[in-house]
């Protein structure tokens, strides 16, 4: 679902922390926690931890640009989430297990989308 | 096509027109190119480095017993090295795997799975089909005698179920060669009409716009007023038969071409297949784990199982790797040289002793999120009521993405299908859903094509490869950058360690990419011991 401009505009009026939390709960479980787990604290050696994690709480620009473009084993997120999403589901796991990060706003993840380089690794492909 | 030639009349001839379609220099130049080719498909790739003796006294640790530490490890230890390969699972195979009844797998932070399949029933949920070109794989299953069978990888009687376009034929399951009879037909005769029309005079010669229409009738199955109204090949509405009832049958009818367009449905064809899909390929009859279990005849006795490396170090005289053995014992092996199977998404995170360089290299490719489910059914309903014998089904629902007929067992009581192949966050997604969860979904995801699909649903086995331990990832993704940055100093040795597997390849996600990377490198490696 895409969010119209004067709905996004009422929906930004209208998040506050709580809400856009909530709501990314279950953004996160859908997306996120099949690696970063239920519970924040990732796999060792494999997914690493959100909940205490200093990049997930720090400066929205790196988390939002991860789940814009992906990295490492972590997909891109820019075509399955929309901006708002976006925003509700990092906000989630910055105020989450502990973590005492800032809410993320829908507008942050506009800005940092249009900037956003795509992903050069081409769509994967079936073998 | 260059939008340019539909007006160069003047200043290009009627002759160079067709010739300019054909690339550069005409199809002059394109046949010479041809010739010089040979038409040969014959490959550097082809066979395994030749060796020969001169390993003797030398000992390489393989890091790994998938198809490239298993490739190494044959080809070394024929040419006399003394080799052992350190496996993480209690298996050999790496991701060639095939799970039949009794296989097990926890995903990393998953439940335990055990596949309860009817005996006789698998799931490559791993490779799972191999290309006729991929010398170095069908090189070893000629070898270990390994039988294969054709895997169908197209079929023009499978259907394409897409529901998110629009018309009227949204929604619906069309098969394949009625939904490519009916676009080719009706685009050769729109094309054909408007060269009939002259719309090309200027460009062609008369000769040629003859050709051209010929071609155009024969490929969209044109009538002698241009006119596509069907072919057999898309199938009747009754079939033919003995007497006169139903005797001839009755014809169908094509779809209109709007209908068509907009139901998206068209995004499944291609005149041609892609390199690396063909229209038929090959799989081990049995499931793929018998190429595996080819290898591991002949190099089991090298492998030390259930045993993870914990370090690994290196210096000018030779390497040390320390594991920790089944009963978690820490032991230190020496080695001259060692070769590194282990997926990059895995070896990223594990103490290795390399420099810098290649550190920072090893963490710079992003790994595939795959996941795949079998689900068996109790009938094999797309047979019987369907009459389709293997190939894909095609969804526009990106977390089932094809459902996959099985190649084998035809006309027998039950199969275990494909019922989904997802990647990126669609993986993610439903990788998140327990065994059971995801069962039921993909249990909805056939209804489209086959209103029998989900009551038919007996069990599943499912893998979402990047929550798989030792894998973290189906293959490797190498961005255009990392392409052009890393992947070149990976190809090299780091010391006296050398990778291996299909991610230092250009044929990344296949067996052949890892056996290919094995022969070059282990070619590196005998140049050196042999200098030494």
């Amino acid at each position: 679902m895409r969010l119209t401009i004067p709905m996004l505009a009422v929906a930004l009026g209208l998040c506050a922390t709580p809400a856009l939390a909530a709501d990314g709960k279950e953004l996160y479980l859908d997306n996120c926690a099949a690696c970063h787990q239920p519970t924040g604290k990732g796999i060792p050696g494999a997914f690493p931890a959100l909940a205490g994690s200093k990049l997930a709480q720090g400066d929205p620009k790196e988390p939002i640009t991860r789940v814009l473009k992906g990295r490492g084993g972590m997909p891109a997120f820019s075509s399955e989430l929309n901006d708002l999403e976006i925003a509700k589901v990092l906000t989630y796991a910055r105020v989450t297990w502990g973590n005492k990060g800032k809410p993320v706003q829908p507008a942050q993840v506009t800005a940092l989308r249009t900037g956003a380089k795509g992903p050069t690794t081409k769509p994967a492909l079936a073998h | 096509m260059n939008p340019n030639l539909m007006n160069s009349g003047a200043g290009v001839s009627r002759r160079s027109f067709l010739e300019s379609l054909g690339g550069m220099g005409g199809s002059a130049l394109l046949m010479a190119g041809m010739s010089a080719l040979g038409f040969g498909i014959a490959s550097a790739n082809a066979a395994p480095p030749e060796l020969g003796a001169g390993g003797k006294g030398k000992k390489v640790i393989v890091l790994g017993a998938g198809v490239a530490g298993m490739t190494s490890a044959y080809e070394l230890s024929k040419a006399g090295y003394d080799v052992t390969i350190i496996e993480a699972r209690d298996f050999a195979g790496g991701r060639c795997q095939t799970a039949r009844k009794g296989f097990k797998l926890t995903e990393l932070g998953g439940e335990a799975q055990e596949c309860d399949f009817d005996d006789g029933l698998y799931i490559n949920h791993g490779p799972w089909r191999i290309p006729y070109h991929h010398h170095s794989t069908l090189h070893y299953t000629k070898l270990f005698n390994v039988p294969l069978e054709v895997f169908v990888n197209d079929n023009d009687a499978s259907y394409v179920a897409f529901a998110k376009g629009t018309g009227p034929l949204a929604g619906k399951a069309i098969r394949k060669g009625q939904i490519a009879a009916d676009t080719r037909g009706s685009a050769a005769e729109i094309l054909a009409k408007q060269v009939k029309q002259g719309a090309l005079d200027q460009q062609m010669t008369a000769e040629d716009r003859e050709k051209f229409l010929a071609y155009l009738t024969h490929e969209g199955y044109l009538n002698a007023d241009l006119a596509y109204k069907g072919t057999d090949g898309r199938g009747f509405d009754i079939d033919p038969g003995a007497g006169v009832d139903p005797g001839p049958g009755k014809a169908s009818m094509p779809y209109p071409l709007a209908d068509l367009l907009h139901s998206n449905a068209w995004r499944v064809l291609s005149s041609v297949t892609g390199y690396e899909q063909q229209r038929t390929m090959f799989q081990p009859v049995g499931g793929m784990d018998q190429i595996a279990k080819g290898f591991e005849r002949h190099v089991g006795k090298l492998i030390r199982y259930s045993t993870l490396v914990k370090k690994y170090r290196q210096n000018d005289k030779g390497v040390e790797v320390t594991v920790a053995g089944p009963g978690g014992k820490t032991e230190t092996l020496k080695a001259d040289y060692c070769i590194c199977t282990i997926p990059l998404s895995v070896l990223r995170q594990m103490d290795m002793g390399v420099s810098p360089k290649f550190k920072d290299a090893i963490g710079a490719v992003s790994y595939a999120l795959v996941g795949k489910i079998g689900l068996q059914m109790k009938t094999r309903f797309w047979e019987e009521k369907h009459s389709i014998y293997g190939g894909h089904v095609y969804t526009d629902t990106p977390e089932i993405n094809t459902i996959t007929l099985p190649s084998t067992g035809f006309q027998s009581q039950k199969g275990v299908l494909l019922g989904y192949y997802n990647f990126g966050a669609s993986a993610a997604k439903i990788s998140a859903l327990s065994p059971r969860a995801r069962q039921d979904f993909a249990a909805q995801g056939g209804k489209l094509a086959f209103p029998e699909y989900a009551d038919n649903v007996e069990t599943s086995f499912s893998a979402a490869w990047h929550r798989i331990e030792h894998n973290l990832g189906g293959w490797a993704e190498w961005s255009d950058d990392s392409r052009k940055d890393a992947y070149p100093i990976l190809c090299e040795p780091d010391g006296r360690l050398y990778l291996a597997g299909e991610h230092l390849s250009h044929l990344t996600g296949w067996q052949a990419g890892g056996i290919e990377s094995a022969w070059q490198q282990i070619a590196k490696l005998h140049k050196r011991a042999q200098a030494a």
